[in-house]
Protein backbone atom coordinates (compact mmCIF):
# COMPACT_ATOMS: atom_id res chain seq x y z
CA UNK A 1 0.00 0.00 0.00
CA UNK A 2 1.23 3.29 -0.77
CA UNK A 3 0.99 5.90 1.97
CA UNK A 4 0.91 9.38 0.32
CA UNK A 5 1.88 12.80 2.66
CA UNK A 6 1.02 15.93 2.47
CA UNK A 7 4.14 18.42 3.62
CA UNK A 8 1.87 19.14 6.60
CA UNK A 9 1.38 15.16 7.28
CA UNK A 10 5.57 15.42 6.85
CA UNK A 11 5.79 18.33 9.23
CA UNK A 12 3.68 16.81 11.53
CA UNK A 13 5.93 13.65 11.51
CA UNK A 14 9.13 15.42 12.57
CA UNK A 15 7.06 16.43 16.09
CA UNK A 16 6.80 12.69 16.46
CA UNK A 17 9.88 10.73 15.44
CA UNK A 18 8.93 7.27 16.56
CA UNK A 19 5.80 7.45 13.88
CA UNK A 20 6.40 4.13 11.97
CA UNK A 21 6.71 5.87 8.06
CA UNK A 22 7.63 2.39 6.47
CA UNK A 23 5.24 0.38 4.65
CA UNK A 24 4.78 -3.07 4.84
CA UNK A 25 7.27 -3.34 1.97
CA UNK A 26 9.84 -1.97 3.67
CA UNK A 27 9.96 1.40 1.94
CA UNK A 28 9.92 4.67 3.88
CA UNK A 29 7.96 7.14 1.75
CA UNK A 30 8.47 9.62 3.85
CA UNK A 31 12.26 9.36 3.37
CA UNK A 32 11.44 9.36 -0.21
CA UNK A 33 9.57 12.52 -0.25
CA UNK A 34 11.87 13.95 1.67
CA UNK A 35 14.59 13.32 -0.29
CA UNK A 36 12.56 14.73 -3.61
CA UNK A 37 11.94 18.24 -1.58
CA UNK A 38 16.23 18.62 -0.33
CA UNK A 39 16.68 17.24 -4.32
CA UNK A 40 14.33 19.92 -5.64
CA UNK A 41 15.31 22.91 -3.33
CA UNK A 42 19.12 21.70 -4.37
CA UNK A 43 17.88 22.09 -7.80
CA UNK A 44 16.49 25.68 -7.59
CA UNK A 45 20.00 26.77 -5.71
CA UNK A 46 22.13 24.86 -8.57
CA UNK A 47 19.92 26.91 -11.13
CA UNK A 48 20.37 30.39 -9.39
CA UNK A 49 24.33 29.59 -9.32
CA UNK A 50 24.70 28.76 -12.55
CA UNK A 51 24.56 32.65 -14.13
CA UNK A 52 27.38 33.66 -11.12
CA UNK A 53 29.80 30.81 -13.56
CA UNK A 54 31.16 33.27 -15.85
CA UNK A 55 31.46 36.21 -13.67
CA UNK A 56 33.77 33.47 -11.33
CA UNK A 57 35.53 32.15 -14.48
CA UNK A 58 36.78 35.76 -15.31
CA UNK A 59 38.27 36.00 -11.64
CA UNK A 60 40.78 32.78 -12.23
CA UNK A 61 44.01 33.90 -11.62
CA UNK A 62 47.23 32.43 -13.06
CA UNK A 63 49.48 31.80 -10.53
CA UNK A 64 49.75 33.41 -6.89
CA UNK A 65 52.71 33.52 -5.34
CA UNK A 66 54.44 36.65 -6.23
CA UNK A 67 57.20 36.94 -8.55
CA UNK A 68 59.82 38.82 -11.04
CA UNK A 69 61.05 38.02 -14.39
CA UNK A 70 64.82 37.14 -14.46
CA UNK A 71 66.14 35.78 -17.22
CA UNK A 72 64.48 36.02 -21.02
CA UNK A 73 65.74 34.30 -23.81
CA UNK A 74 63.48 34.15 -27.14
CA UNK A 75 59.81 33.17 -25.54
CA UNK A 76 61.00 31.77 -22.76
CA UNK A 77 60.70 34.01 -19.32
CA UNK A 78 62.33 32.46 -15.96
CA UNK A 79 60.22 33.61 -13.52
CA UNK A 80 61.66 33.87 -9.19
CA UNK A 81 59.41 33.16 -6.52
CA UNK A 82 59.48 35.97 -3.69
CA UNK A 83 58.67 34.58 -0.20
CA UNK A 84 58.39 36.34 3.01
CA UNK A 85 61.65 35.88 4.01
CA UNK A 86 65.09 35.68 2.05
CA UNK A 87 65.84 32.17 1.15
CA UNK A 88 67.23 29.55 3.86
CA UNK A 89 69.44 27.58 1.09
CA UNK A 90 71.89 29.31 -1.24
CA UNK A 91 71.06 26.10 -3.61
CA UNK A 92 68.48 27.76 -6.29
CA UNK A 93 65.75 25.61 -7.09
CA UNK A 94 64.69 25.46 -10.64
CA UNK A 95 61.63 23.77 -11.70
CA UNK A 96 61.44 22.53 -15.69
CA UNK A 97 58.23 22.27 -16.64
CA UNK A 98 56.35 20.32 -19.57
CA UNK A 99 56.05 21.58 -23.04
CA UNK A 100 52.33 20.81 -23.64
CA UNK A 101 51.25 22.74 -20.90
CA UNK A 102 51.03 26.43 -19.38
CA UNK A 103 53.25 25.99 -15.86
CA UNK A 104 51.04 27.80 -13.63
CA UNK A 105 49.54 24.30 -12.32
CA UNK A 106 52.63 24.10 -10.21
CA UNK A 107 51.16 27.51 -8.41
CA UNK A 108 47.41 26.97 -8.84
CA UNK A 109 46.17 28.53 -5.77
CA UNK A 110 46.24 28.83 -1.86
CA UNK A 111 46.87 25.53 -0.48
CA UNK A 112 47.18 24.20 -3.57
CA UNK A 113 50.57 25.63 -5.26
CA UNK A 114 53.68 23.26 -5.34
CA UNK A 115 55.70 26.70 -5.39
CA UNK A 116 54.17 28.11 -2.60
CA UNK A 117 55.77 25.21 -0.42
CA UNK A 118 59.16 25.31 -1.95
CA UNK A 119 58.93 29.16 -1.09
CA UNK A 120 58.05 28.58 2.10
CA UNK A 121 60.54 25.82 2.65
CA UNK A 122 63.14 28.44 2.34
CA UNK A 123 64.26 27.59 -1.34
CA UNK A 124 65.44 30.11 -3.79
CA UNK A 125 62.78 29.13 -6.55
CA UNK A 126 63.20 29.83 -10.08
CA UNK A 127 60.32 28.40 -12.54
CA UNK A 128 61.08 27.99 -16.31
CA UNK A 129 58.30 28.99 -18.29
CA UNK A 130 58.46 28.06 -22.57
CA UNK A 131 56.06 30.59 -23.60
CA UNK A 132 54.15 29.50 -26.53
CA UNK A 133 55.86 28.22 -29.65
CA UNK A 134 55.08 29.77 -33.14
CA UNK A 135 56.20 28.53 -36.19
CA UNK A 136 59.80 30.41 -35.70
CA UNK A 137 60.09 27.33 -33.07
CA UNK A 138 59.17 24.67 -35.83
CA UNK A 139 62.29 23.35 -36.22
CA UNK A 140 63.73 23.24 -32.28
CA UNK A 141 64.76 20.19 -30.99
CA UNK A 142 64.80 18.61 -27.87
CA UNK A 143 68.42 19.80 -27.83
CA UNK A 144 67.92 23.31 -28.20
CA UNK A 145 65.84 23.06 -24.99
CA UNK A 146 68.33 20.74 -22.88
CA UNK A 147 71.58 21.76 -24.15
CA UNK A 148 70.47 25.33 -25.10
CA UNK A 149 68.14 26.51 -22.90
CA UNK A 150 67.90 24.69 -19.80
CA UNK A 151 72.08 24.91 -19.89
CA UNK A 152 71.69 28.54 -20.36
CA UNK A 153 69.15 28.90 -17.44
CA UNK A 154 71.41 27.14 -14.95
CA UNK A 155 74.22 28.90 -15.70
CA UNK A 156 72.59 31.87 -15.04
CA UNK A 157 71.31 31.03 -12.03
CA UNK A 158 75.01 29.51 -10.70
CA UNK A 159 76.16 33.27 -12.02
CA UNK A 160 73.20 34.97 -9.94
CA UNK A 161 73.50 32.72 -7.14
CA UNK A 162 77.45 31.99 -6.88
CA UNK A 163 75.77 28.18 -6.22
CA UNK A 164 78.20 26.33 -7.88
CA UNK A 165 75.30 23.63 -8.35
CA UNK A 166 71.53 24.11 -8.56
CA UNK A 167 68.59 21.36 -7.62
CA UNK A 168 66.30 20.43 -11.04
CA UNK A 169 62.76 19.56 -10.65
CA UNK A 170 61.05 18.11 -13.52
CA UNK A 171 57.07 17.30 -13.47
CA UNK A 172 55.76 15.39 -16.44
CA UNK A 173 57.64 16.21 -20.23
CA UNK A 174 59.66 18.74 -17.97
CA UNK A 175 61.04 15.49 -15.67
CA UNK A 176 62.20 13.84 -19.06
CA UNK A 177 64.07 17.17 -19.76
CA UNK A 178 65.09 17.59 -16.57
CA UNK A 179 66.43 13.63 -16.42
CA UNK A 180 68.23 13.99 -19.88
CA UNK A 181 69.82 17.84 -18.35
CA UNK A 182 71.60 15.69 -15.60
CA UNK A 183 72.56 12.86 -17.24
CA UNK A 184 74.20 15.24 -19.93
CA UNK A 185 75.36 17.76 -17.16
CA UNK A 186 76.21 16.16 -13.96
CA UNK A 187 78.52 18.59 -12.57
CA UNK A 188 75.84 21.14 -12.66
CA UNK A 189 72.94 19.40 -10.55
CA UNK A 190 72.98 18.97 -7.05
CA UNK A 191 69.96 16.72 -6.50
CA UNK A 192 67.15 16.22 -9.12
CA UNK A 193 63.37 15.97 -8.35
CA UNK A 194 61.00 14.00 -11.16
CA UNK A 195 57.22 13.91 -10.92
CA UNK A 196 55.41 11.73 -12.99
CA UNK A 197 58.00 11.41 -15.66
CA UNK A 198 58.39 8.51 -17.89
CA UNK A 199 61.24 6.90 -18.62
CA UNK A 200 60.21 3.64 -19.61
CA UNK A 201 58.45 3.39 -22.82
CA UNK A 202 57.86 -0.40 -23.73
CA UNK A 203 55.11 -0.46 -21.29
CA UNK A 204 51.77 -0.82 -22.65
CA UNK A 205 49.65 0.47 -20.17
CA UNK A 206 49.04 3.85 -20.71
CA UNK A 207 46.90 4.41 -24.03
CA UNK A 208 49.51 7.05 -25.33
CA UNK A 209 51.95 4.23 -25.47
CA UNK A 210 49.57 2.32 -27.35
CA UNK A 211 48.24 5.04 -29.56
CA UNK A 212 51.78 5.96 -30.63
CA UNK A 213 53.09 2.48 -31.97
CA UNK A 214 54.66 2.78 -35.14
CA UNK A 215 52.15 0.51 -36.67
CA UNK A 216 49.25 2.67 -35.97
CA UNK A 217 50.90 6.26 -36.03
CA UNK A 218 53.38 7.66 -38.44
CA UNK A 219 55.22 10.25 -36.56
CA UNK A 220 57.16 11.47 -39.54
CA UNK A 221 54.33 11.85 -41.65
CA UNK A 222 52.23 13.48 -38.95
CA UNK A 223 55.08 16.37 -38.34
CA UNK A 224 55.72 16.41 -41.76
CA UNK A 225 52.29 17.51 -42.14
CA UNK A 226 51.26 19.74 -39.66
CA UNK A 227 54.31 21.16 -38.56
CA UNK A 228 54.06 22.31 -34.68
CA UNK A 229 51.55 20.12 -33.48
CA UNK A 230 48.33 22.03 -32.25
CA UNK A 231 47.78 22.59 -28.88
CA UNK A 232 43.44 21.37 -29.58
CA UNK A 233 45.25 17.66 -31.26
CA UNK A 234 46.61 17.36 -27.88
CA UNK A 235 43.50 18.48 -25.50
CA UNK A 236 41.82 16.09 -27.66
CA UNK A 237 44.37 13.13 -27.21
CA UNK A 238 44.29 13.76 -23.39
CA UNK A 239 40.30 14.14 -23.39
CA UNK A 240 39.83 10.75 -25.29
CA UNK A 241 42.09 9.33 -22.78
CA UNK A 242 38.91 9.51 -20.05
CA UNK A 243 36.25 10.08 -22.55
CA UNK A 244 33.42 9.42 -19.73
CA UNK A 245 34.91 11.20 -17.06
CA UNK A 246 36.41 14.26 -18.53
CA UNK A 247 33.25 14.70 -21.06
CA UNK A 248 30.22 12.94 -18.85
CA UNK A 249 30.70 12.45 -15.16
CA UNK A 250 33.09 15.60 -14.84
CA UNK A 251 30.41 17.95 -16.58
CA UNK A 252 27.68 16.15 -13.91
CA UNK A 253 29.78 16.64 -11.05
CA UNK A 254 29.65 20.49 -12.08
CA UNK A 255 26.05 20.67 -12.33
CA UNK A 256 25.58 18.62 -8.93
CA UNK A 257 27.90 21.21 -7.13
CA UNK A 258 27.19 24.07 -8.89
CA UNK A 259 25.91 25.86 -5.70
CA UNK A 260 28.88 24.96 -3.63
CA UNK A 261 31.42 27.98 -3.88
CA UNK A 262 34.71 25.97 -3.46
CA UNK A 263 34.13 22.94 -5.44
CA UNK A 264 33.33 25.75 -8.55
CA UNK A 265 36.49 27.18 -7.64
CA UNK A 266 38.76 24.23 -7.78
CA UNK A 267 36.73 23.52 -10.62
CA UNK A 268 37.26 26.56 -12.47
CA UNK A 269 41.10 26.89 -11.35
CA UNK A 270 41.78 23.18 -13.11
CA UNK A 271 39.88 23.36 -16.07
CA UNK A 272 41.39 26.80 -16.61
CA UNK A 273 44.48 25.18 -16.65
CA UNK A 274 43.45 21.77 -18.45
CA UNK A 275 42.09 24.24 -21.53
CA UNK A 276 45.29 26.37 -21.69
CA UNK A 277 47.26 23.79 -23.89
CA UNK A 278 50.24 24.86 -26.06
CA UNK A 279 51.57 23.46 -29.19
CA UNK A 280 54.40 21.36 -29.45
CA UNK A 281 57.43 22.06 -31.63
CA UNK A 282 57.44 19.59 -34.47
CA UNK A 283 60.73 18.27 -33.99
CA UNK A 284 60.60 17.99 -30.16
CA UNK A 285 57.02 15.88 -30.82
CA UNK A 286 58.90 13.65 -33.56
CA UNK A 287 61.80 12.98 -31.31
CA UNK A 288 59.80 12.22 -28.14
CA UNK A 289 57.40 10.18 -30.03
CA UNK A 290 59.88 8.21 -32.44
CA UNK A 291 63.38 8.22 -29.99
CA UNK A 292 61.43 7.71 -26.59
CA UNK A 293 57.83 6.09 -27.03
CA UNK A 294 58.43 4.43 -30.13
CA UNK A 295 62.11 2.89 -29.75
CA UNK A 296 62.11 3.42 -25.94
CA UNK A 297 66.28 4.81 -26.30
CA UNK A 298 66.12 6.44 -23.12
CA UNK A 299 66.22 3.50 -21.28
CA UNK A 300 69.10 2.41 -23.33
CA UNK A 301 71.04 4.97 -23.16
CA UNK A 302 71.04 5.46 -26.88
CA UNK A 303 68.94 8.42 -26.89
CA UNK A 304 71.17 11.49 -28.81
CA UNK A 305 70.92 14.97 -28.11
CA UNK A 306 73.13 16.99 -30.62
CA UNK A 307 76.16 15.89 -29.99
CA UNK A 308 75.35 14.24 -26.30
CA UNK A 309 74.37 10.81 -25.52
CA UNK A 310 71.91 10.79 -22.77
CA UNK A 311 73.73 8.02 -20.71
CA UNK A 312 71.57 7.50 -17.51
CA UNK A 313 74.48 5.79 -15.75
CA UNK A 314 75.92 9.49 -15.37
CA UNK A 315 73.72 10.88 -13.25
CA UNK A 316 75.22 10.44 -9.63
CA UNK A 317 73.09 13.02 -7.95
CA UNK A 318 70.78 11.89 -5.26
CA UNK A 319 67.35 11.54 -6.95
CA UNK A 320 63.61 11.58 -6.17
CA UNK A 321 61.21 10.04 -7.90
CA UNK A 322 57.57 11.21 -7.26
CA UNK A 323 54.91 9.36 -8.81
CA UNK A 324 51.10 8.98 -8.47
CA UNK A 325 49.65 5.38 -8.65
CA UNK A 326 46.21 6.31 -10.32
CA UNK A 327 48.61 8.05 -12.34
CA UNK A 328 46.52 7.42 -16.47
CA UNK A 329 48.90 9.55 -18.40
CA UNK A 330 52.15 7.91 -17.20
CA UNK A 331 51.48 4.74 -15.35
CA UNK A 332 53.84 4.44 -12.21
CA UNK A 333 55.78 1.29 -14.33
CA UNK A 334 56.81 3.99 -17.02
CA UNK A 335 58.35 6.09 -14.04
CA UNK A 336 59.72 3.40 -11.71
CA UNK A 337 63.09 2.06 -13.56
CA UNK A 338 64.54 4.92 -13.20
CA UNK A 339 65.84 4.36 -10.39
CA UNK A 340 67.72 1.23 -11.30
CA UNK A 341 69.00 3.24 -14.21
CA UNK A 342 71.26 5.41 -12.61
CA UNK A 343 74.05 5.47 -10.74
CA UNK A 344 72.78 7.57 -7.67
CA UNK A 345 73.50 5.80 -4.01
CA UNK A 346 71.01 8.35 -2.43
CA UNK A 347 68.00 7.84 -4.22
CA UNK A 348 64.16 7.34 -3.31
CA UNK A 349 60.90 7.05 -4.88
CA UNK A 350 57.25 7.84 -3.62
CA UNK A 351 54.20 6.56 -5.26
CA UNK A 352 51.57 8.87 -4.19
CA UNK A 353 47.95 8.02 -4.24
CA UNK A 354 46.25 10.13 -6.20
CA UNK A 355 46.56 10.75 -10.29
CA UNK A 356 48.75 12.77 -12.82
CA UNK A 357 47.56 15.75 -11.59
CA UNK A 358 46.33 15.25 -7.96
CA UNK A 359 49.89 14.91 -7.58
CA UNK A 360 50.59 18.52 -7.64
CA UNK A 361 47.29 19.92 -6.62
CA UNK A 362 45.55 17.93 -3.91
CA UNK A 363 45.31 19.36 -0.77
CA UNK A 364 46.22 16.03 0.77
CA UNK A 365 49.35 16.17 -0.97
CA UNK A 366 49.91 19.48 0.28
CA UNK A 367 49.18 18.45 3.71
CA UNK A 368 51.35 15.10 3.79
CA UNK A 369 53.28 15.04 0.39
CA UNK A 370 54.83 18.12 -0.12
CA UNK A 371 56.29 18.83 3.67
CA UNK A 372 58.34 15.43 2.90
CA UNK A 373 59.25 16.69 -0.38
CA UNK A 374 60.40 19.51 0.81
CA UNK A 375 62.21 18.27 3.60
CA UNK A 376 64.44 15.91 1.21
CA UNK A 377 65.69 18.66 -0.36
CA UNK A 378 66.08 20.49 2.81
CA UNK A 379 68.40 17.82 3.96
CA UNK A 380 70.72 17.59 0.53
CA UNK A 381 70.37 21.45 -0.28
CA UNK A 382 73.63 23.95 1.12
CA UNK B 1 38.86 -14.18 -49.71
CA UNK B 2 36.92 -16.23 -47.69
CA UNK B 3 39.76 -16.00 -44.65
CA UNK B 4 39.20 -11.93 -44.93
CA UNK B 5 35.53 -12.08 -44.67
CA UNK B 6 35.67 -14.81 -41.82
CA UNK B 7 38.27 -12.24 -40.58
CA UNK B 8 35.98 -8.82 -40.80
CA UNK B 9 33.05 -10.90 -39.20
CA UNK B 10 35.20 -12.31 -36.02
CA UNK B 11 36.04 -8.72 -35.84
CA UNK B 12 32.20 -7.30 -35.75
CA UNK B 13 31.77 -10.39 -33.76
CA UNK B 14 34.39 -8.63 -30.94
CA UNK B 15 32.64 -5.73 -31.31
CA UNK B 16 29.33 -6.57 -30.59
CA UNK B 17 30.38 -8.88 -27.79
CA UNK B 18 32.05 -5.90 -26.47
CA UNK B 19 29.22 -3.52 -26.28
CA UNK B 20 26.69 -6.41 -25.58
CA UNK B 21 28.68 -7.26 -22.18
CA UNK B 22 28.33 -3.38 -21.68
CA UNK B 23 24.94 -2.98 -21.65
CA UNK B 24 24.30 -6.30 -19.98
CA UNK B 25 26.57 -5.04 -17.37
CA UNK B 26 24.81 -1.28 -17.53
CA UNK B 27 21.84 -3.15 -17.35
CA UNK B 28 22.68 -4.98 -14.09
CA UNK B 29 23.07 -2.06 -12.30
CA UNK B 30 19.30 -1.42 -11.58
CA UNK B 31 19.08 -4.73 -10.38
CA UNK B 32 20.76 -3.61 -7.15
CA UNK B 33 18.12 -0.64 -7.46
CA UNK B 34 17.17 -0.57 -3.77
CA UNK B 35 13.57 1.31 -2.75
CA UNK B 36 14.68 1.45 0.82
CA UNK B 37 17.11 4.30 0.07
CA UNK B 38 15.93 7.49 -0.78
CA UNK B 39 15.48 7.77 -4.83
CA UNK B 40 18.44 10.82 -5.43
CA UNK B 41 21.17 8.66 -3.53
CA UNK B 42 19.94 5.19 -5.68
CA UNK B 43 19.76 7.22 -8.83
CA UNK B 44 23.68 8.86 -7.91
CA UNK B 45 24.47 5.65 -7.36
CA UNK B 46 23.10 3.92 -10.46
CA UNK B 47 24.31 6.48 -12.96
CA UNK B 48 27.50 6.19 -11.03
CA UNK B 49 28.01 2.22 -11.86
CA UNK B 50 26.47 2.81 -15.01
CA UNK B 51 29.20 5.33 -16.35
CA UNK B 52 32.18 3.27 -14.82
CA UNK B 53 31.08 0.04 -16.58
CA UNK B 54 30.75 2.37 -19.85
CA UNK B 55 34.38 4.15 -18.88
CA UNK B 56 35.94 0.75 -18.68
CA UNK B 57 34.51 -0.52 -21.79
CA UNK B 58 35.77 2.79 -23.66
CA UNK B 59 38.88 1.92 -22.23
CA UNK B 60 38.79 -1.71 -23.30
CA UNK B 61 37.75 -0.54 -26.63
CA UNK B 62 40.06 1.95 -27.51
CA UNK B 63 42.81 -1.05 -26.86
CA UNK B 64 41.70 -2.86 -29.75
CA UNK B 65 43.52 -3.32 -32.83
CA UNK B 66 39.70 -2.44 -34.42
CA UNK B 67 40.40 0.84 -32.70
CA UNK B 68 43.38 1.31 -33.60
CA UNK B 69 43.41 0.75 -37.22
CA UNK B 70 40.49 3.04 -37.47
CA UNK B 71 42.56 6.04 -35.49
CA UNK B 72 45.25 5.17 -38.10
CA UNK B 73 43.00 5.16 -41.27
CA UNK B 74 40.93 8.45 -39.79
CA UNK B 75 44.63 10.70 -38.98
CA UNK B 76 46.12 9.22 -42.12
CA UNK B 77 43.11 10.44 -44.09
CA UNK B 78 42.68 13.71 -42.71
CA UNK B 79 46.67 14.70 -43.46
CA UNK B 80 46.49 13.50 -46.61
CA UNK B 81 43.16 15.94 -46.84
CA UNK B 82 45.93 18.47 -45.19
CA UNK B 83 48.94 17.84 -47.35
CA UNK B 84 46.51 18.16 -50.71
CA UNK B 85 44.98 21.35 -49.48
CA UNK B 86 48.74 22.79 -48.69
CA UNK B 87 49.82 21.02 -51.83
CA UNK B 88 46.78 23.23 -54.18
CA UNK B 89 47.68 26.24 -52.26
CA UNK B 90 51.59 26.23 -52.76
CA UNK B 91 50.77 26.09 -56.11
CA UNK B 92 48.32 29.10 -55.61
CA UNK B 93 50.63 30.82 -54.14
CA UNK B 94 53.62 29.82 -56.42
CA UNK B 95 51.31 31.06 -59.66
CA UNK B 96 50.89 34.57 -57.34
CA UNK B 97 54.23 35.45 -56.70
CA UNK B 98 53.32 35.69 -52.90
CA UNK B 99 55.21 33.84 -50.28
CA UNK B 100 53.87 30.30 -48.75
CA UNK B 101 53.67 28.49 -45.32
CA UNK B 102 55.93 25.91 -47.52
CA UNK B 103 58.41 29.02 -48.34
CA UNK B 104 58.60 29.95 -44.43
CA UNK B 105 59.19 26.37 -43.29
CA UNK B 106 62.10 26.20 -46.09
CA UNK B 107 63.47 29.99 -44.97
CA UNK B 108 63.17 29.20 -41.27
CA UNK B 109 64.48 25.12 -42.77
CA UNK B 110 67.46 26.91 -44.43
CA UNK B 111 68.27 29.56 -41.20
CA UNK B 112 68.28 26.57 -39.30
CA UNK B 113 70.86 24.68 -40.78
CA UNK B 114 73.01 27.76 -40.49
CA UNK B 115 72.61 27.93 -37.35
CA UNK B 116 73.40 24.50 -36.61
CA UNK B 117 76.56 24.81 -38.83
CA UNK B 118 77.71 28.12 -37.02
CA UNK B 119 76.86 26.47 -33.57
CA UNK B 120 78.60 23.04 -34.67
CA UNK B 121 81.73 25.38 -35.35
CA UNK B 122 81.62 27.64 -32.30
CA UNK B 123 81.20 24.42 -30.06
CA UNK B 124 84.36 22.94 -31.90
CA UNK B 125 86.25 25.99 -31.32
CA UNK B 126 84.99 26.39 -27.62
CA UNK B 127 86.48 23.06 -27.49
CA UNK B 128 90.04 23.85 -29.16
CA UNK B 129 90.12 26.96 -26.44
CA UNK B 130 89.63 25.10 -23.73
CA UNK B 131 92.07 22.59 -25.10
CA UNK B 132 94.66 25.49 -25.70
CA UNK B 133 93.65 27.10 -22.11
CA UNK B 134 94.29 23.56 -20.47
CA UNK B 135 97.81 23.51 -22.13
CA UNK B 136 98.53 26.92 -21.84
CA UNK B 137 98.13 25.98 -17.90
CA UNK B 138 100.70 23.18 -18.22
CA UNK B 139 103.21 25.33 -20.23
CA UNK B 140 102.75 28.32 -17.32
CA UNK B 141 103.01 24.87 -14.86
CA UNK B 142 105.84 24.26 -16.71
CA UNK B 143 107.15 27.66 -17.17
CA UNK B 144 106.75 28.30 -13.26
CA UNK B 145 108.48 25.06 -11.83
CA UNK B 146 111.39 25.57 -14.20
CA UNK B 147 111.72 29.41 -12.65
CA UNK B 148 111.75 28.12 -9.15
CA UNK B 149 114.40 25.76 -10.63
CA UNK B 150 116.24 28.87 -12.11
CA UNK B 151 115.86 31.31 -8.86
CA UNK B 152 116.93 27.99 -6.63
CA UNK B 153 120.23 27.05 -8.95
CA UNK B 154 120.91 31.35 -8.89
CA UNK B 155 120.64 31.18 -4.97
CA UNK B 156 122.61 28.46 -4.79
CA UNK B 157 125.33 29.97 -7.57
CA UNK B 158 125.07 33.04 -5.00
CA UNK B 159 126.06 31.02 -1.88
CA UNK B 160 128.62 29.06 -3.77
CA UNK B 161 130.33 32.71 -4.74
CA UNK B 162 129.82 34.65 -1.80
CA UNK B 163 131.86 31.32 0.00
CA UNK B 164 135.23 31.54 -1.46
CA UNK B 165 134.44 35.49 -1.25
CA UNK B 166 134.42 34.94 2.77
CA UNK B 167 137.08 32.39 2.89
CA UNK B 168 139.54 34.28 1.29
CA UNK B 169 138.77 37.26 3.21
CA UNK B 170 139.37 35.10 6.01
Amino acid sequence: MIRHLTFTDKMSSKTSPEKDTKTSDGVDWEAWQNSLLNETFANLMRLTSIPFLPDKMTHVRKGITPREIVYEEDRLKVYRYIGDAEPKFKTPLCFVFALVNRPYIVDLKEGRSIIAQLVKAGFDTYLIDWGIPTRAERFLTTDDYVNGYILNVVEHLRERTGSEKVNVMGYCMGGILATMFTAIHQDLVKNLIILATGIDFSTREGLINLWTDPRYFDVDKFVDTMGNIPAEFLQAAFLLIKPIDNLVDKNINLMENVHRDEFVDDFLYMETWLNDNTPVPGEVFREFAKYLFQQNLLVQNRMRLGRHMVDLRKITCPLLNLMARKDHLVPCSQSEPLNDLVSSTDKEKIIWPAGHIGLGVSSRAHKELWPRVTQWIGDRST
Amino acid sequence: MSDSIEKSFDQVAAFQKLWLDSFADMASIWSQFSPTSSPSDELRKMRGGMLKVLAETWDEYMRTPQFLQLMKASLSGMLDIKRMARDGLNRVHDQLENTSKQDVDDVLMAVRHVERRILDRLEGIEERVTNLDDRLETVDHRIARQETAIERLGQVVRTRAQKPAGTSRE
